[in-house]
């Protein structure tokens, strides 16, 4: 659409014919800033505008690569004076004209059917073709009644050249204040190192007549993300060779977050995808070319401390918890592991424990045994009947109860069996025994591991009184102490040295019956306690807390 | 006629040995009774005695005792015993007899029998005197055997004996010196004494020293080839435990033989 109404608009435009001579046409007008218009080659197919420059108003910029001639108009509406308005012209810096007056027998009218002039009509003088190939016209004006707006347009005819940094400074924190480190005339890769005192980068670019058409941008080339941009130069503070300032940007330490390689962009401010040709979007420009225009550094970036993103830091933390939680987790299991391992060896040395208790039970003195068969055979011989069989039950309630493997038994069973074997040893050998249970002991009803007397009881018969016959005694008692039920064994033999080992089954089987039983009762303490004189043996041996 | 000397700590054993001696061995008189170690001696030395009923365990002392503290033991003993392995152990390889209590009647007569015979055939044994050597000795290293030959006792060193063989209630000896000793007990016993000391039952009917074995042929699912040339069968239930004793026995060998080197 919009095209066709340029083409419409063309024909309505006049133009001297002087330009038609110059290969300038006619036909293809272009506006060129503030009041002016200007004509191009009509073969000419690239041509740039640009107008919008920070800190710069008023300044068109007309990038003609392929133009040879261009030809500028100047425009007045009705309602001005065009008397008023004054023209300088300058060809690179050289001036041609300045502040040439208007000249009015010049003016003409002129019609434009857009939706800026609304069919108005204006005056419109030409101010010269100039041929612009590899050079620069500049075209200053401005109203003597407000002098200080100067418009500018400038009509470049030669390759934008690239910006080149002239000094790197990176400022630090001294005692005093702030000093500056320089890097003059950087290569394409610098490497820079932040450290804590350092906050602030400097670029500062070669000064040229063109440093307001140059933005200047930092990429991250790790993300690739634009971390920093600016369009408007500082001035005042650099001065170069020529004693010119130089146009500088400050950049802050904080918008570098890691180490690493960052790009430092520096480029003209031209919609390279909007062409004045035809004012749609498209490029007629290659990206090589532009390339050429655009001034690319490396800036390879040391961080004394690397500082992070929310996000990132966020990442990190949760990285750090899950790999905190998971040895946390692995100390978990390893420990529950081994306390489950733990309570496995406790649970199976209890049941070892448990297991060579019942072995050193139902081990329990097989001479015995046999013995008191012999005494029975003996009784049978003697055709004392009634009695043989009397001790033969005994004899076989005491074989059950080894066999039966209990490992609790009440205290009244206890004391009938210790009476069954007593008794079936006084078949053996002739001697007086008795049983004294205390009366504050509720016999039916206080369990004690099974056998636990008797091979103590054993003992006494066979080391204590065996040799002396009908004079030997043994007593036997169970006692209540506090919380501890106290079982004694006395017997009135010759005694023996407690210290000296002996090879005796029973005090052997008896101290290591003791030991088991403090392995698996942990709660209670199984206290063993000898005294031997030449008059006895007692022996007592302490269930604590047992009651 | 038999005068018998019975020695036990235990009153009511010595009247059950009375009254079945009364009863069922009448050949016996019994001369003396004695409860403790010391009366034991004594009676001995006094009404000397040409059997004495000797029992094992006698309070915090042993049978053996009384022996020990005799200056001459002319005189035939059978040991009597509630339960005593290792006392029974010495007694079995010193050839000598025994009763368990209670008392086997039928046990208590062969025993009287026997001991009859020997004092009849007046043999001069030392089966006493071996029987004391060997308990002087660590349970485990009993290096000799007494083998109850017809009317005459043979001390032999383990390490001679190359094998056993069953013949139902006999036993041959096959000794290192080409001789064969027959005696009339089962072959059964004779693994229980020596399998302790290293020997192999191979077979029901054999019994092999490891010493003499040369090596295993598979040939018939097992053989035994000794150094003799003679092959012993394996029965099968015994070949696990056979084998993995012929692999001791060459391990502790063959460090035998690298230390003497």
């Amino acid at each position: 659409m919009k095209k066709l109404a340029v083409t419409v608009l063309s024909f309505i435009i006049t133009v001297p014919m002087v330009n038609a001579q110059k290969g300038v046409s006619p036909y293809v007008n272009y506006a060129a800033g503030g009041r002016l218009n200007m004509h191009v080659d009509s073969a000419a197919k690239n041509v740039y505008y640009a107008n919008k420059f920070p800190n710069q108003p008023n300044t068109s910029f007309n990038y003609l690569p392929e133009v040879n001639h261009v030809s500028v108009q100047m425009y007045f509406q009705k309602t001005e004076n065009p008397e008023n308005f004054r023209y300088t012209i300058l060809e690179d810096n050289k001036p041609l004209v300045v502040n040439k007056p208007i000249n009015k027998e010049q003016l003409q009218d002129v019609i434009r059917k857009d939706h800026e002039w609304k069919d108005e009509v204006r005056d419109s003088t030409s101010l010269g073709t100039f041929p612009i190939k590899g050079k620069t016209i500049t075209i200053l004006t401005y109203d003597i009644k407000r002098p200080q707006d100067v418009y500018k347009s400038v009509f470049y005819g030669k390759p934008i050249p690239s910006a080149k940094i002239e000094v790197l400074a990176k400022r630090f924190a001294t005692e005093r204040g702030v000093d500056y480190s320089h890097i003059v005339n950087p290569k394409e890769r610098i490497d820079l190192t932040f450290a804590e005192k350092d906050d602030e980068l400097t670029i500062v670019k070669e000064r040229s007549d063109l440093d307001y058409l140059y933005s200047t941008s930092i990429k991250d080339n790790k993300t690739g993300k634009i971390i920093f941009e600016s369009t408007a130069w500082l001035y005042g503070g650099y001065l170069n060779e020529e004693d010119k300032l130089s146009p500088y940007v400050k950049i802050d330490k904080s918008i570098f977050k890691k180490s690493g390689d960052y790009e430092i962009i520096i480029q003209p401010m031209i919609r390279w995808d909007i062409s004045l040709d035809n004012d749609v979007f498209k490029y007629d420009i290659s990206p090589q070319e532009i390339e050429k225009y655009t001034a690319r550094y490396t800036l390879a970036i040391t961080l004394d401390q690397e500082s992070y993103t929310k996000k990132e830091a966020f990442i990190y933390i949760l990285i750090i918890a899950f790999f905190l939680g998971l040895v946390f987790l692995v100390i978990l299991y390893f420990t529950r592991k081994r306390n489950k391992k733990k309570l496995a060896e406790q649970e199976q040395q209890k049941n070892a424990a448990k297991l060579q208790l019942n072995s050193i039970r139902s081990q329990l003195n097989p001479h015995f045994l046999f013995n008191a068969l012999s005494g029975i055979q003996n009784l049978m011989n003697k055709n004392e009947t009634d009695r043989a069989n009397k001790y033969l039950a005994k004899f076989a309630r005491l074989t059950r109860n080894v066999l039966d493997d209990k490992e609790l038994i009440s205290l009244s069973q206890e004391k009938t069996l210790l009476d069954d074997y007593l008794q079936m040893e006084q078949l053996r050998f002739g001697f007086q025994y008795e049983i004294n249970p205390s009366e504050d002991l509720d016999l039916a009803n206080i369990e004690i591991p099974s056998m636990l007397l008797q091979p103590f009881v054993e003992n006494a018969v066979k080391h204590g009184i065996s040799q002396q016959a009908t004079a030997g005694k043994i007593t036997i008692e169970f006692m209540k102490q506090a919380n501890d039920l106290v079982l004694t064994v006395a017997d009135n033999g010759n005694g023996f040295d407690t210290e000296k080992k002996h090879n005796g089954l029973g005090m052997q089987l008896s101290s290591s019956r003791i030991a088991l039983l403090n392995r698996i009762y942990k709660e209670n303490r199984f206290i063993l306690a000898m005294q031997s004189t030449t008059n006895g043996t007692k022996i007592g041996l302490t269930l604590t807390d047992w009651l | 006629m038999m005068r018998a000397v019975l020695i036990d700590d235990e009153i009511s054993n010595l009247e059950n040995l009375r009254t079945l001696l009364a009863k069922h061995c009448p050949q016996v008189t019994i001369i003396a009774t004695a409860q403790r170690v010391g009366d034991a001696v004594d009676a001995i030395e006094k009404y000397l005695p040409n059997l004495v009923f000797l029992d094992i365990q006698m309070g915090d002392k042993t049978g053996f005792d009384v022996l020990r503290l005799l200056p001459s033991r002319d005189f035939e003993v059978i040991f009597v015993t509630a339960y005593d392995q290792y006392g029974i152990q010495a007694v079995k390889f010193a050839a000598l007899d025994y009763l368990l209590k209670p008392i086997d009647i039928e046990e208590l007569m062969n025993a009287v029998n026997k001991a009859e015979h020997k004092l009849a055939a007046q043999t001069q044994t030392s089966q006493l005197d071996f029987l004391l050597q060997q308990l002087r000795k660590p349970e485990t290293n009993v290096n000799k055997i007494a083998l109850q030959m017809q009317g005459e006792i043979r001390y032999v060193a383990l390490s001679e004996i190359i094998r056993c063989e069953a013949d139902n209630t006999y036993t041959h000896f096959f000794l290192s010196s080409s001789e064969k000793i027959m005696v009339s007990k089962s072959l059964k016993e004779y693994a229980d004494l020596l399998c302790p000391n290293g020997f192999l039952r191979t077979h029901q009917s054999h019994l092999v020293n490891p010493k003499y074995v040369k090596s295993w042929l598979k040939e018939d699912g097992g053989i035994l080839l000794l150094l003799s040339g003679e092959k012993i069968p394996i029965s099968k239930p015994n070949k696990d435990t056979v084998k993995q004793a012929l692999q001791q026995a060459n391990l502790t060998n063959s460090r035998r033989s690298l230390k003497s080197d």
